[in-house]
């Protein structure tokens, strides 16, 4: 009863404060005549994190948005709210244990990482096509089949690099022959009420591909092994095992997991190389800030959108290709990834790329923190696919546009 | 004859022989056929009143699957801890209504041995006293209820999102409907589901018949009932000024309004009338199927849906209920495995693979469904003649 006690008070206070700051704060601008964008998600923010008080100076000065006066809050916020989960249960292992915390920490950015190329895939989608890509979580599936296949099925022993790159090229093609024969008469004007459109006909892929690789490879959970054992190496700063690296004696990486990382990191490199220094990635780029006058530019929008379409399937099918070491595999993998990579996009905003990255990052920690911290583990497991959703919807109703994206 | 008649001399028919089937239909395999009617209603209601969500709307709703877990689930609440008593139990909690006392059990769990309130009760309670369930009746409408309310609440939530952002919202919905489902095992049992009893739990007679509780006659009469009054204020409210208004929301939400549609209403309505469709059509099912887990919110279960109504024809009731019966009947019917030469073929699941070529298909190249288009060419028939034969009639009038 301690526990529920301290911790849902604090709580209480928080949302009860947010929701006048979220309620009330454009009012009060907008009889100021200031800018009333952002406003709520401020006052919701300072609310939550001060108080009256801080609200009380927030309508009297009224200063116009800053990025900061939304930021410092938040991790006020964040900071006030793990300090009542401190004292409410100061037993738990999360309190305790730094070094317990410190590995969750790290395998939570180092998932988020992977999650986040997963989420780039669906908003470069997005930002091009305007469209979101029901089958991604389909993609990363097939990716994964691929990628098992090649090391574990047709050619054991293969360079697993082969195998990833195996992976790429099969969602890539994928993705282009679906968005030439399926989603360029929406560009065409062929088809009437092409949002409506988009979501039916990539909802019908993603019903294909998995019945297609259920009836194929079965339903029994496959699992490729590690693709490279770390070399055995031991100092004063990291020990290594063939599975595994630990820092410090305390924080213990898994080595397919570490893999992984390694791979999206220099991936996302590659891709913000691509996308910023190659004229077809500036041509993409172009072609989302606006289609018609990339196409007076002398840009084939029509090509760029298969393109952006088979690239994004592809970092789909890729993370599949990375993760596929990590967790066991299923034909239904898809539908967790799918909606994992909605709540990423919408929280960092849709079609915005560094929102993608940094929600990836954020739903990353929240899971690691969530099966680690969180008591009643049976429950909370049981909870977990709906927290996410939870985020999902809070922030369709209250800040449609996430994070980072662009305003409507 | 025009051919305007045809569709629905065929459909008073068609109607006419659902209602006798049961009777005329003698062979062998009588259950099994049964109980494709009526999953096969059951999928009809759920199509056809998606199909005026999303296809007379707009509002590609997928939360219909979850609206159809509600009512279910409300039923079976309602079955499996409310009770009737002739005299107090002074343990659980209870309402005393006239001479009875109406007793709602606390939850127990799934695998604890704990009794509820009622089993130590009645230990004590005085000789003759009746427990007894209340009407099932009253848990079906209880569920349509709790559907009606959830759409409304939803139907409120969502008035500001569009297309993509409505499906992420209404997914993400059911995803945390199915999640506190299952978790919350000591109320819903979770995944070993909760149990109904059947729609008469005690057998029926009719006509000098008797009926046993497990017969299949009772939920299809049920269903074929509930079905036909689905389709009937779905026919009729479409033929008014709101199957007009919904229709201008779903073209432009703007332009309608500006046109005097009362649009956050429109959309509020549409969104609870389909969902307390789904709701009594998942009431009735959990009846008859007698359990019901949280697989029911899966999303393939609402991808069905969506291909039955897509299939059938998005923007036409009578069209997606049809196309709903008959992808269910082919579903069953593609069931069996076959072998080319030594591969052997197992169509339980290619039969979906095939079936989601067909959707997606049907979506790129006949936007208006399979069936949509046949029943046109009925209804439609002599219209271009007569349109025509109106403008020569007034060849200038209007013309400005």
């Amino acid at each position: 009863m301690e526990y529920s006690s301290i911790f849902f008070l604090t709580l209480l206070w928080v949302l009860v404060w947010g929701a006048i700051g979220l309620a009330v704060t454009p009012r009060i601008y907008l009889r100021r005549d200031k800018d009333v964008s952002q406003t709520g998600l401020m006052g919701a923010l300072i609310g939550a994190a001060f108080g009256p008080i801080g609200l009380a100076i927030l309508w009297v000065f009224t200063p116009s948005y800053k990025t900061r006066w939304v930021l410092l809050p938040g991790i006020i916020v964040i900071f006030i709210l793990s300090l009542a989960f401190a004292r409410a249960d100061p037993n738990n292992l999360c309190v305790t244990s730094g070094s317990f915390v410190a590995s969750q920490l790290v395998n939570g950015i180092i998932i988020g990482i992977i999650y986040s190329l997963m989420a780039l895939g669906i908003t470069l989608i997005f930002s091009i096509l305007g469209i979101v890509s029901f089958a991604h979580g389909e993609f990363y599936m097939v990716g994964g089949m691929i990628a098992y296949f090649m090391t574990a099925r047709w050619f054991p022993g293969v360079n697993p690099l082969l195998a990833i790159l195996a992976a790429c090229v099969g969602t890539f093609l994928i993705g282009y022959v679906f968005e030439r024969l399926f989603l360029q008469p929406m560009h065409t004007g062929e088809v009437e009420r092409p949002g409506e459109y988009a979501i039916l006909i990539t909802f019908g892929l993603a019903f294909f591909l998995q019945y297609f690789v259920q009836a194929t490879v079965g339903a029994n959970p496959v699992k490729a092994t590690r693709y490279f054992d770390f070399p055995i190496v031991e100092n004063a700063l990291f020990q290594t095992s063939k599975g595994s690296i630990t820092f410090f004696d305390a924080v213990s990486i898994p080595n397919p997991r570490l893999t992984a990382a390694v791979v999206a990191v220099l991936m996302l490199v590659v891709l913000l190389l691509f996308l910023y220094r190659t004229w077809t990635g500036k041509a993409l780029r172009a072609v989302s800030e606006d289609k018609q006058a990339a196409a007076v530019a002398g840009i084939n929008t029509e090509g760029m959108n298969t393109l952006a379409f088979a690239l994004g399937s592809m970092l789909a099918g890729l993370s599949g290709a990375m993760l596929v070491q990590v967790f066991s595999w299923l034909p239904q993998v898809g539908t967790i990834a799918s909606s994992r990579s909605f709540v990423i996009i919408v929280l960092g905003g849709m079609g915005s790329l560094p929102g993608a990255f940094i929600g990836g990052l954020m739903v990353g920690l929240f899971e690691a923190a969530g099966t680690g911290c969180i008591p009643d583990p049976t429950r909370a497991a049981s909870y977990i696919p709906a927290y996410g959703m939870i985020v999902l919807t809070l922030i369709l109703l209250l800040k449609p546009t996430g994070l980072f994206g662009k305003e409507l | 004859m025009n051919r305007q008649w045809i569709p629905r001399i065929a459909g008073i028919l068609a109607v006419v022989l659902l209602f006798i089937f049961p009777f005329i239909y003698g062979r062998a395999d009588y259950d099994f056929i049964m109980h494709l009617w009526i999953t096969a209603f059951f999928f009809a209601i759920l199509a056809s009143s998606w199909s005026l969500l999303a296809g007379y709307a707009g509002q590609f709703s997928f939360a219909h699957m979850a609206f159809m877990a509600i009512g279910a689930y409300t039923a079976a609440l309602y079955g499996n801890y409310i009770r009737i008593l002739s005299a107090p139990t002074n343990l659980c909690t209870e309402y005393q209504i006239g001479g009875r006392w109406l007793v709602i059990l606390n939850p127990v769990g799934v695998t604890s041995s704990a009794k509820d309130c009622l089993e130590i009760a009645k230990e004590s309670l005085p000789v003759g006293t009746i427990i007894s369930q209340p009407s099932i009746w009253w848990g079906v409408l209880g569920g349509v209820l709790m559907g009606g309310i959830f759409g409304l609440l939803v139907g409120y939530l969502v008035l500001r999102l569009r297309s993509t952002y409505l499906a992420l919202f209404t997914i993400g919905f059911a995803e945390i409907l199915r999640a506190a489902i299952s978790a919350e095992i000591a109320i819903t049992q979770g995944q070993a589901g909760l149990e109904l009893l059947p729609l008469f739990p005690r057998g029926l007679t009719l006509f000098g018949n008797t009926y046993s509780s497990t017969d299949k006659l009772m939920p299809y009469y049920a269903m074929l009932f509930l079905f036909l009054l689905c389709m009937a204020i779905m026919l009729r409210l479409t033929g008014t000024r709101f199957g007009l208004f919904i229709r201008a929301l779903r073209e432009d939400e703007e332009a309608a309004a500006a046109l005097g549609v009362n649009v956050v209403r429109y959309k509020v309505m549409v969104f609870t009338i389909t969902a307390m469709m789904a709701a009594a059509a998942g009431a009735i099912f959990g009846h008859y199927i007698g359990i019901i887990t949280p697989n029911i919110l899966l999303i393939l279960q609402m991808s069905l849906v969506i291909a039955m109504a897509v299939i059938g024809g998005l923007e036409s009731i009578v069209a997606s209920a049809i196309g709903a019966i008959i992808i269910l009947f082919m579903l069953e019917l593609l069931r069996n495995s076959f072998d080319i030469g030594p591969v052997r073929v197992d169509m339980t699941l290619w039969r979906l693979v095939f079936f989601g070529a067909v959707l997606m298909l049907t979506l790129r190249f006949r936007r208006n469904g399979l069936i949509a288009p046949i029943l046109d060419w009925f209804n439609r028939a002599g219209v271009a003649e007569e349109t025509v034969a109106k403008r020569q009639a007034a060849p200038t009038e209007g013309s400005d």
